[in-house]
């Protein structure tokens, strides 16, 4: 039989927790050796108390009637132990799988527009220079007297604008295809929350929104590459800020356990529709209006923190607001 | 080892104390006004750390950091900016500054986020070494 649990991605074998305990047994892919004491009872102790209940019926009906009642109970108990485990195998089996679609999506997606920003980066010049080229020929032109060209110039101007528009996108797509080896440094997590945090505190107050900064005294320092950090926090901060209403209210706040460090950006604007909660790393996603935003901040986000060997999660409720969790694993290459 | 370190502003009087700060540190200063002076200098010799100002006459910030990054990849850059502009933050960012330094300085905070810029720098060059 194939094991199933071949489509779980490469960092979560190596990690023997509760999770990938009850996945492996319940789906029957391996049986750990901590396991298996417990599984022989499972085959083990029905039979055998089985066993007893016939011999009991020999002697005493009594003594049978309430080994009977035993089996039953330890029967029902075991049945509802397993059924629990399977579900829950089940559950996280599921939630492996969507992980592992969504980062092969995104670098799917990433790859795809890298490519054609590449390709269309060469017309774009071309266009850009026949308009300077139109220009410097209008301008010729406009010497003669009682020539007018106004419009002619509007109109290149306007390709000159759009053009660099265009050129702006495809840079920024080209960026966010760029591999980034990280550069490991010692940070100080917590004063670059709050620097990047300054950054928008201006902006804040013109929308009247509050960004609460919720950092321990203790936050561990964390090896990590410090201006990509730094421009993930910058990004979800914006996005937040972007969803909020006037009056809102941001916390940006940080805590460390064992294996990682997290970092909460929580914002309590509209939440995000369920139906786009799948889209939200997609490249050029976005719900802002055509020209307001590219719709690469998220997905950007999202390249720079695996690329950090961390996750970023997203939790949002309809009307209450969102949260998005970035985890970034204190030891680096362990899991976050 | 020293740091070399190149400050872009055109504000002549910010110039001058921070070359009096980190003089004082034993820790020379190169400025220039602006940031085609700046990009002439680094042509001319190389630089570790520039501390760039977002916003001056002619060539902006954002497009000297542009430049910099391109010709000079290992150069860290931190930016500086009296008016905490978002939108120029996260375009500095994303164009490879190393960190910000919001005006008023805290001389402390940025001589630190020069020594952390050095760092990155040196790890940097370490690594495309053994690359190469």
């Amino acid at each position: 039989m194939p094991r199933p649990t071949s489509r779980v991605p490469e960092p979560a074998k190596r990690d023997q927790g509760p999770d990938q305990g009850i996945l492996a047994r319940a789906t029957g892919a391996r049986v750990w050796k901590d396991h298996s004491l417990l599984l022989w009872a499972h085959f083990l102790v029905p039979p055998v108390l089985a066993a007893l209940v016939v011999a009991a019926t020999f002697a005493t009906p009594l003594l049978a009637a309430i080994l009977a009642a035993a089996v039953l109970g330890i029967a029902a108990f075991s049945a509802r132990g397993l059924l629990t485990r399977l579900s829950g195998a089940e559950e996280s089996r599921l939630a492996l799988n969507s992980q592992l679609i969504q980062s092969q999506k995104l670098a799917a997606i990433g790859e795809l527009s890298a490519g054609i920003a590449h390709e269309i980066n060469n017309p774009i010049a071309i266009i850009a220079q026949e308009a300077e080229w139109a220009a410097h020929l209008v301008a010729e032109a406009e010497k003669a007297p009682g020539a007018d060209f106004v419009e002619v110039k509007d109109s290149l101007r306007e390709i000159r604008s759009q053009v660099d528009r265009c050129k702006n996108i495809t840079h920024k797509l080209l960026d966010f295809a760029r591999k980034r080896e990280p550069v490991l440094q010692e940070v100080d997590v917590a004063r670059l929350i709050d620097d990047m945090a300054r950054l928008v505190d201006k902006e804040a107050s013109y929308k009247n929104v509050t960004l609460v900064r919720t950092l321990p005294q203790d936050l561990p320092s964390l090896r990590t590459d410090a201006p990509l950090l730094r421009q993930v926090v910058l990004n979800l901060m914006t996005n937040a800020l972007h969803a909020v209403d006037t009056g809102g209210r941001i916390e940006a706040s940080a805590r460390a356990d064992d294996q990682a460090l997290e970092i909460n950006i929580n914002d309590n604007g509209s939440g995000i529709l369920p139906e786009n909660m799948d889209k939200i790393f997609n490249p050029f996603f976005t719900t802002k209006a055509p020209g307001q935003g590219t719709g690469l901040g998220l997905s950007l986000c999202h390249t720079l923190v695996t690329g950090m060997g961390g996750t970023i999660q997203v939790d949002s409720a309809q009307g209450q607001g969102t949260t998005f969790t970035v985890r970034l694993p204190r030891r680096p290459g362990s899991k976050p | 080892m020293d740091i070399r370190i190149l400050l872009v502003d055109d504000e002549v009087d910010f110039v001058e104390t921070m070359v009096k700060r980190f003089g004082i540190r034993k820790m020379p200063l190169d400025s220039a006004k602006s940031g085609q002076e700046a990009l002439d200098e680094m042509a001319v010799r190389e630089y570790d750390v520039v501390i760039l100002d977002v916003r001056m006459p002619g060539m902006d910030g954002l497009e000297t950091l542009k430049q910099i990054r391109e010709r000079w990849p290992l150069t860290e850059v931190i930016m500086l900016t009296g008016h905490a502009s978002l939108e120029a933050g996260m375009q500095g960012m994303n164009l490879g500054a190393y960190d910000y330094v919001l005006k008023p300085t805290d001389f402390d905070d940025l001589l630190d986020k020069v020594r952390k810029a050095f760092e990155r720098k040196q790890l940097n060059a370490k690594a495309h070494k053994q690359g190469a």
